[in-house]
């Protein structure tokens, strides 16, 4: 039993425990149980140890990429519902006829930026994700990279649904108290999927995965036009970005508004929290560029797999 | 045969395997062992993390058996694990005849 002693501590000591560990432990134990004396054959701990952590990191990462986005939807949904709903609420209300401006001014915040940022991160992520969805095994680098996208991604998400229940709570005594329950409700379940799912990237964080090579960066991701010269210049793409999120947001609320100069406000507005996003996540989200850790002895480089 | 040679192709020798009826990790390595005729030689336990992978993949699904007390994990294939172990030895038939006529 001392080899199957030693595959459980090298399971663990790769973040790899509880069911997980116990249902690979059950199988081998199964395998020697048919033909005692065979552990040799079955390799060395260590090795298969890497093997499962560096297979189950790269399966984990997907998968909380895809829960996050499933509970970013559930929270889109809840701030879409509240914003159709609010007109027959009899909304939507004035700042001045809140509670607090302390309550008001977050809560806006959170409404309006944060979704922009879990939609950025979130496409992100699960864009990596599916791109590298039939690759059996990831390097350490590309796996951090895809778990940050998410926790920025959910850690936005949350944001959001806390700016929503912080307006429920400004406008309680203004808007009708079936909208206060409807959007509360929605809130509350949309924070239970972002939870549920941060629990999921977390325990996906645990398992250390071996395997050395670049984690990659958003010109991988996204086949954008002379992304050569932008990759070497990444400030010129939070520029290029905020520049085109500004005219987007003129021309949409422009339209909307029938308001060039809100237009030209709102664009503004937009632009520079798209540069300030840029400049305060852009490593986070692979939008600029990581500096590379050179290769570690007994780090297993990136093999392709069928 | 060198290990290295067959990790490459061990998740298509796993499908075809588990495709003949569902199989515990035990039996598949003495089924692949049996019908190369001891060809593979490779790490016994390199099979169940591709096992794991084969199931994350949706290729495979697993569940738990009890055979003389004792718990153990039996694969079987999915439809798309049939679907795609298909069109694997459809791209090995290719790849075989190619290398057959230039060495040939």
């Amino acid at each position: 039993m001392i080899w199957l002693e030693q595959l459980e501590h090298e399971l663990g000591a790769r973040g790899i425990k509880g069911r997980r560990r116990e249902r690979i432990l059950v199988e081998l134990r199964d395998h020697i149980a048919c033909e005692p004396g065979c552990e040799a054959r079955l390799g060395d701990p260590v090795a298969l140890a890497v093997s499962f952590a560096d297979e189950l990191g790269a399966a984990e990462a997907r998968r909380s990429a895809f829960g996050a986005v499933a509970a970013l939807v559930v929270a889109a949904v809840a701030l879409i519902v509240s914003q159709l709903a609010i007109g027959a609420a009899g909304g939507p209300p004035g700042f001045e006829h809140g509670h607090s401006l302390a309550l008001f001014v977050p809560a806006a915040l959170g409404m309006l930026l944060a979704p922009q940022v879990a939609l950025v991160a979130g496409t992100l992520a699960v864009v990596r994700a599916l791109r590298r969805r039939r690759a059996g095994v990831l390097p350490a680098a590309e796996l951090e990279l895809i778990r940050r996208r998410t926790r920025v991604a959910l850690l936005a998400g949350l944001a959001t649904i806390l700016g929503l229940e912080l307006y429920v709570v400004d406008f309680s005594s203004v808007l009708a108290a079936w909208w206060l329950a409807l959007v509360g409700g929605a809130a509350a379940l949309a924070a239970l999927a972002l939870l549920a799912a941060m629990r999921g990237l977390s325990q996906a964080g645990e398992i250390v995965s071996e395997v050395d090579g670049p984690s990659g960066d958003i010109f991988d991701d996204v086949p954008l036009p002379g992304s050569r010269w932008l990759r070497r210049r990444p400030w010129y793409l939070g520029a290029l970005a905020a520049i085109g999120v500004t005219a987007v947001m003129t021309l949409f609320v422009w339209h909307a508004e029938r308001s060039l100069v809100e237009g030209l406000e709102r664009g503004v507005l937009e632009g520079i929290a798209a540069a300030v996003g840029f400049a305060l996540l852009g490593r986070a989200v692979g939008t600029r560029p990581v500096r590379q850790q050179a290769p570690s002895a007994g780090r297993r480089p990136e093999t392709p797999r069928r | 045969m060198k290990p290295d040679a067959v990790s490459g192709q061990l998740e298509s020798l796993i499908l075809a395997t588990v495709a003949e009826s569902p199989a515990h990790g035990y039996a598949i390595v003495q089924q692949l062992k049996q019908r190369s005729g001891g060809a593979f030689d490779l790490a016994e336990g390199t099979v169940y993390p591709a096992l794991h992978r084969l199931e994350h993949e949706g290729l495979l699904s697993s569940s738990w058996s009890v055979e003389t007390g004792r718990r153990r994990r039996v694969y079987q294939l999915t439809r798309a694990g049939r679907s795609t172990l298909g069109e694997r030895r459809r791209e090995w038939g290719r790849f075989a005849q190619a290398v057959e006529a230039v060495l040939e």
